[in-house]
């Protein structure tokens, strides 16, 4: 039977420590449900600064050894709001912590200095990384790829200027633009001082049942690569939704006062297709491929024929917080704005939807010229938010620094949170399709759009109407489940390729025996409890999730909403929260 | 004319490594992408560009003519065969091929030599890697994979040895 172990690196003695938790991972399958265990086992009362307050990276039995199983789980006490902190990455992070022969990667601590870390197996160096100080998360991964040579593949995990500022909504960049992007991880490493780390590893598990192993690899290798509703994410990716969902008016559109852009054809899946895409790439063992990279060239000195041309990744996410979210319908000061984004390393759905909070504050006078030391903040100008994002960089005057704290702490210091689209602090996602995806950003234990995909109970009652309630117990549902995935851990992208059946079959084909149906069930709600439980435990409250004024006046795809309807809701599926917490006695 | 393994479309390639899973895992038996007899090596950043390096099966290969031990000799047909009872671990096998397609086993410090099987042909997504006959000219039904034999014994392991980083 294969093992897992644990790396704890203890960043304040410069010690690490390798555990068996082989045990660990017999009970909670491993990804989120064994860091959720870990993370759970902090006192309430260390706050997310505190040295000790770790941070756990986790995979999964699935990680490396089946395609499409790619992400890595990472669990931490976020600074955005004090809750949990929770993002996924791929990249290479997820194969090379298998190569080191580490399941779970903790930091805990705080480096004396600027500093990286090189795990290569089991053996950690932290070495001083001041001369990496205010270097962009670009810049960082090209100087450890130079530095840190190895003999396997590597992971290079990093933050930009924006970590090591400490803005709550820093994330951290994993090899070639993948991220760790909601909640503030990068504040969290830049406050331990970690400005990077690099990971790499010659281990791996030797194949047992071949034939077993064999047929299970190919059925899954042949559905990743021949499904159709896999190919949707290689062929545009999933900016393919920009224009369904403008038709059914379900775009975020000028900070979430509509749903629907007059500009969406050009930032549509099918314009970056035809214009900028220069290829698609994978993270390590997907065969999908859904990491779309754009290509834009600049000409930079009008009197000579001088050109620059950068590459920078970009999905739905992107799109709407940087293009209908802010009325920009042109690609290329899309392209550019979140260039800068991934520079800097801030998550670019909290950084884009702040900055639409700031147009809407300006335009209604919660800020004016004072704050802004002269700039006119409207939609859709581009070379303003370019001069914005400059000015923040520079910490040019304390309302610039402030907006890098997050649209929630700017409202509540100068009004206008009727304008400020987060829940949970978190800035919310690209969909107004209705009750159900706000309800999903609301209540979901890490606050995001893939807790429980409201966003797709809206999408499906226009197809068949649903009441609240059905639709409620639905994304209750889906977040429960969404519990085993995240522990494979496999690509949310591929759900729908590892259903339960098929999990049973690949744990057996690897002689993790003892698995059935029910069992993946209790352990999704358990996992699935043990988040609420720590949530609950370090201040939230479902009495505070509201809807944000703006959202009580936009028509979504699924008509207006009233704060009753949110209530009500809100209140139902606190009911099945707390039952499950019950149950499981947490 | 035996087929070789070559390139044919070194831009389709997304960087997913299944090639190289599947090369480990047919002829180690091991769970991982780093004993393959290939690279897809990445380069920095977000500019995503891939380069395959696949053993090509040389006619008069470099990597057999620094072998000063006769553990690698140039096979009739093109590519090498091994014998590792001969393999002195220097590493200079895998130096001498200058497109670094001839991968350093670390764990049993010796060579992986390709066997032109193309099991790694059948595990690519986007056709990135085919056999063909070298001296037909290519067309698109000689570029389709061929038929993967069944691994004979895996290269018998070897004392632990210092690793030569210069090798990769």
């Amino acid at each position: 039977m294969p093992a897992f172990r644990m790396m704890t690196i203890d960043l304040s003695t410069g010690r690490s420590e390798i555990t068996d938790v082989s045990d660990l991972f017999a009970e909670y399958l491993g990804g989120t449900a064994v860091a959720s265990k870990l993370l759970g086992e902090v006192p309430p009362d260390v706050g997310p600064h505190a040295p000790e307050a770790p941070i756990i990276f986790a995979i999964g039995p699935f990680s490396s050894i089946y395609p499409v199983a790619t992400k890595t789980v990472a669990l931490f006490r976020s600074p955005l709001n004090g809750q949990l902190g929770e993002s996924h990455a791929g990249g290479r992070l997820a194969l090379a912590l298998y190569g080191a022969g580490i399941h779970v990667l903790r930091f805990v601590g705080k480096a004396p200095q600027l500093s990286y870390v090189v795990i290569e197996g089991d053996q950690v160096a932290i070495k001083r990384a001041c001369s990496l100080q205010g270097m962009s998360a670009l810049a960082t991964e090209r100087c450890l790829r130079d530095r840190e040579d190895s003999d396997y593949k590597r992971s290079i995990v990093r933050i930009g200027p924006a970590g090591e500022r400490g803005s709550p909504f820093a994330a951290v960049t994993v090899d070639a633009s993948r991220h760790f992007g909601r909640l503030g991880l990068g504040a969290v490493m830049g406050g331990k001082n970690l400005k990077a780390f690099v990971v790499t590893g010659g281990h791996y598990w030797k194949l047992e049942n071949k034939a077993a192993y064999n047929v299970f690899y190919k059925k899954i290798y042949d559905t990743v690569v021949k499904s159709p509703t896999m190919r949707k994410y290689h062929e545009l990716g999933t900016p393919v939704n920009v224009l369904p969902l403008n038709k059914i008016h379900g775009l975020p559109t000028r900070n979430f006062s509509q749903g629907s852009f007059e500009g969406a054809a050009g930032i549509s899946g099918e314009h970056f297709a035809d214009k900028h895409l220069s290829q698609q790439i994978a993270c390590a063992h997907c065969q999908v491929g859904c990491i779309h990279m754009a290509t834009l060239r600049e000409q930079f000195s009008a009197e000579e024929h001088h050109y620059k041309t950068f590459k920078v990744s970009y999905d739905h996410e992107l799109v709407f917080a940087w293009g209908s979210n802010l009325s920009i319908s042109s690609s290329d000061d899309l392209l550019a704005l979140l260039l800068v984004c991934e520079k800097q390393g801030w998550d670019s759905i909290s950084m884009g939807v702040t900055l639409a909070w700031a147009v809407d504050a300006f335009i209604h006078g919660f800020i004016g010229p004072k704050e802004t030391d002269g700039l006119i903040l409207d939609f859709g100008d581009a070379a303003t938010y370019k001069k914005v994002l400059k000015r923040i960089i520079a910490g040019h005057n304390e309302f610039y620094r402030d907006l890098e704290q997050g649209s929630a702490y700017c409202s509540r210091k100068y009004g206008g949170g009727d304008y400020a689209i987060a829940f949970g602090n978190n800035e919310a996602a690209g969909y107004v399709t209705g009750l159900h995806a706000f309800l999903g950003y609301a209540t979901g234990v890490r606050h995001s759009h893939l807790d429980s995909a409201g966003y797709s109970a809206d999408q499906s009652y226009l197809q068949q109407p649903k009441t609240d309630e059905e639709l409620t117990k639905g994304i209750y549902k889906e977040a429960v489940w969404r519990m085993i995935p995240n522990s494979l851990v496999v690509c949310l992208f591929a759900r729908n390729v590892y259903a339960k059946e098929i999990i049973l079959e690949g744990l057996n084909a690897l002689g993790f025996t003892g698995w059935t149906e029910d069992r993946l069930m209790s352990l999704a709600r358990r996992a699935h409890a043990m988040k609420n439980r720590y949530r609950i435990d370090r201040g939230f409250k479902w009495s505070e999730l509201k809807l944000p004024g703006r959202l009580l006046r936009t028509a979504t795809s699924t008509g207006h909403l009233t704060n009753e309807r949110f209530a009500a809701e809100v209140a139902r599926y606190q009911g099945l929260a707390e039952a499950d917490i019950k149950e499981f006695a947490l | 004319m035996a087929k070789l393994l070559r390139v044919l479309e070194r831009e389709h390639c997304i960087g997913c490594y299944s090639c190289m899973q599947a090369c480990s895992r047919t002829w180690f038996s091991a769970l991982t992408c780093e004993k393959a007899a290939l690279r897809v090596r990445n380069y920095t950043g977000v500019e995503g560009a891939f380069s395959i390096r696949v053993c090509y099966g040389c006619p008069n290969p470099d990597c057999a003519a620094a072998c000063q031990t006769g553990a690698l000799t140039a096979r009739p047909g093109g590519g090498i065969t091994f014998d590792p009872k001969k393999c002195a671990k220097c590493g200079d096998c895998a130096r001498a091929c200058v497109p670094k397609a001839l991968q350093w086993d670390y764990e049993h410090n010796q060579p992986i030599p390709c066997r032109q099987c193309g099991v790694c042909v059948q595990f690519c997504p986007n056709g990135v890697l085919g056999m063909i006959d070298p001296d037909a000219p290519v067309t698109e039904a000689t570029a389709k994979p061929a038929a993967v034999p069944a691994p004979t014994a895996a290269p018998a392991p070897a004392p632990a040895a210092t690793p030569t980083k210069e090798a990769r």
